[in-house]
């Protein structure tokens, strides 16, 4: 906390309690509300969730980045690695629903294809990148002619 | 490895936390936390905002019951598409968000106090209603359901729990927020200046990410960008008639035989029934108004048939009244409609006989059908038998 705000204390306490708050109109909702639910089977899906995301997701992620970082061209690849995630991640039921759609409407396009074009146009512009940026680093790498005047960007806050 | 029982610094350990796993890794900082996270927070408050006005319109709460409003004539068709494109977008925010901060997940020792439990149990909370609502609201998209309660009111209730837990988090971390908000803020010069390159990249690749699964998705909403609609659901183009289709003729159990003679009954202080043949003869209306299905995706057509509002007319109907359609669906959660006034005295609202220069198709609503502004597609009631003042 900046500046020593002695508003701040009061608007973090004010909020927390309005999260709260709503967290309870979320569980009214559940459990009381128009259409009331059987509670375990949504808090079995809701801790499920958390279990493939940080037992499973993250744990592969971290591991395809111990291999990243050893890369030169490691901001590219895990900037092609992260699209190409994404994609996949948003595609997954187009890619993967069971059963035949209600109608040819539903579910039309060819997804599998759709789907391997990104990848392959995630992959190129990945290329792209690191090629370039590879070519960026050998043209600050050579030998100087004129002091100061090397052609690397100066550091960036970000 | 032996850890000591208690580790030096704290006080009340009751048991040692071995094998715990260190992060070597960059960027797992509050930084990016900061960063990530407050276009995540955007992107769920529009999606918070857009699920209630979804909500309203579909169950209006008694105050609002006769006085929903009919305009902006592209209200849903905007609500919705921005609710699905921006939860789409919040998927690689989330997956980046989750990868900064996972290191906390370790941190020991898992719990020092009441209040710490409380807080790591609303971070357990806000973790599980992120995922599950991106997740769950995804997969209906697809119409794939694979869980065993229904998707509306679990989707809605876990919608609160997560902008509570947010705005709670928020609250909760605010001092680490405020110091890490801008580039030159003390928090993030206290980092190691050389992350500062490396954290730029992944920010820009996060939103090339959030880019690339909003251009490949929008055009199923945002028809000029159709041509990049390659993972979505729909398509603009795939349909009968250039309308895509959620509910069939068949689905609905309506066939030719149940439209055989069919007659509209109006009801109203002066009831009649009216043959299609007799509702041709009425004076027509064009309209141009979209289907705005509640899973995101719409598309602008042209409608040709009778006001609603004449018909009600006819009828002696007040002016104030609801207006109960039905239709000819035996079975489904949307056969009875109930419409505010304040759609069926809007000049737009047609009982449809034509679609695009056509005769109703039977999956478009043959012979005739509630096309409205400003509604979500589940309540343009397809396959009309009656119009009742209430
Ligand atoms: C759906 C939304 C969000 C989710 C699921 C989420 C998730 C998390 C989680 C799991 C943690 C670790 C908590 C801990 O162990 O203490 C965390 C930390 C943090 N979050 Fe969020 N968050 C969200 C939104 C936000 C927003 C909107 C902001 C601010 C603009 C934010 C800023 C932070 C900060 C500054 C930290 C501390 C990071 C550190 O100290 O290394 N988060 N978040």
């Amino acid at each position: 906390m900046t500046r020593g705000s002695r508003a701040l204390p009061v608007l973090r306490a004010v909020a927390g309690a309005c999260g709260v708050a709503l967290m309870g109109v979320g569980m009214w909702a559940a459990w009381r509300g128009d259409d009331p639910q059987d509670p375990w089977p949504v808090v079995r899906w809701l801790a499920g969730a958390v279990l493939v995301h940080d037992g499973i997701v993250a744990p592969l992620t971290l591991l395809a980045g111990l291999v990243v970082v050893r890369l030169r061209a490691r901001r590219a690849v895990r900037g092609g690695l992260l699209v190409a995630a994404s994609v996949t991640a948003v595609a997954y039921p187009v890619l993967f629903r069971p059963g035949v759609p209600q109608n040819p409407s539903v579910l039309p396009l060819d997804y599998v294809r759709n789907w391997l074009f990104v990848l392959a146009l995630t992959a190129a512009a990945t290329a792209v990148i690191a090629l370039t940026g590879a070519r960026a680093r050998a043209w600050a790498r050579r030998p100087r002619t004129r002091e100061g005047n090397d052609g690397r960007k100066t550091p960036r806050g970000s | 490895m032996k850890l000591p029982l208690r580790p030096p610094g704290i006080r009340s350990l009751p048991f040692s936390f071995p094998g715990r796993p260190s992060f070597s890794g960059r960027l797992h900082d509050a930084r990016t936390a900061t960063a990530v996270g407050r276009l995540l927070g955007a992107a769920v408050a529009v999606c918070f905002v857009t699920g209630l006005v979804s909500h309203v319109l579909q169950h209006p709460p008694a105050l609002l019951a006769n006085s929903l409003p009919s305009r902006p004539s592209w209200g849903y068709r905007f609500s919705q598409g921005l609710h699905v494109a921006s939860g789409i977008a919040a998927v690689p925010l989330l997956l980046v968000k989750l990868w900064a901060v996972y290191p906390r997940l370790f941190a020991g020792p898992p719990v020092r106090s009441v209040r710490h439990a409380l807080e790591r149990l609303s971070v357990a909370v806000l973790v599980a209603s992120a995922l599950f609502e991106l997740f769950s609201g995804l997969f209906n998209t697809a119409q794939w359901y694979p869980w065993p309660f229904s998707f509306v009111p679990v989707h809605f209730a876990v919608g609160w729990l997560l902008i509570g837990s947010l705005l709670l988090h928020v609250a909760v971390k605010l001092p680490d927020i405020a110091t890490h908000w801008r580039r030159r803020s003390p928090g993030t010069l206290s980092l190691p200046a050389g992350d500062a390159p490396d954290r730029r990249s992944l920010l820009v690749a996060t939103g090339a990410a959030a880019g690339a699964v909003t251009l490949t998705t929008v055009g199923q909403s945002l028809t000029p960008l159709k041509s990049l609609d390659l993972l979505a659901p729909r398509h603009p183009d795939h349909g009968e008639l250039g309308l895509p289709v959620n509910r069939t003729a068949a689905r609905a159990g309506v066939t030719a035989g149940s439209v055989r003679g069919w007659r509209l009954y109006v009801g109203g202080p002066r009831p009649y029934e009216i043959t299609l043949d007799d509702l041709r003869a009425m004076p027509q209306r064009e309209v141009v108004l979209p289907i705005a299905c509640v899973e995101g995706w719409s598309r602008s057509a042209r409608w040709s048939g009778v006001r609603v509002r004449d018909l009600m007319d006819r009828a002696g109907a007040p002016v104030g009244a609801l207006i109960r359609v039905t239709s000819l669906e035996g079975h489904g959660a949307y056969r009875v409609m109930v419409m505010p006034h304040t759609y069926a005295r809007d000049p737009l609202t047609l009982l449809a006989l034509r679609l695009n220069g056509e005769e109703l198709p039977p999956d478009h609503g043959y012979p005739a059908r509630i096309i409205a502004p400003n509604r979500p597609g589940v309540l343009q009631t397809k396959w009309v038998s009656r119009m009742e003042a209430l």
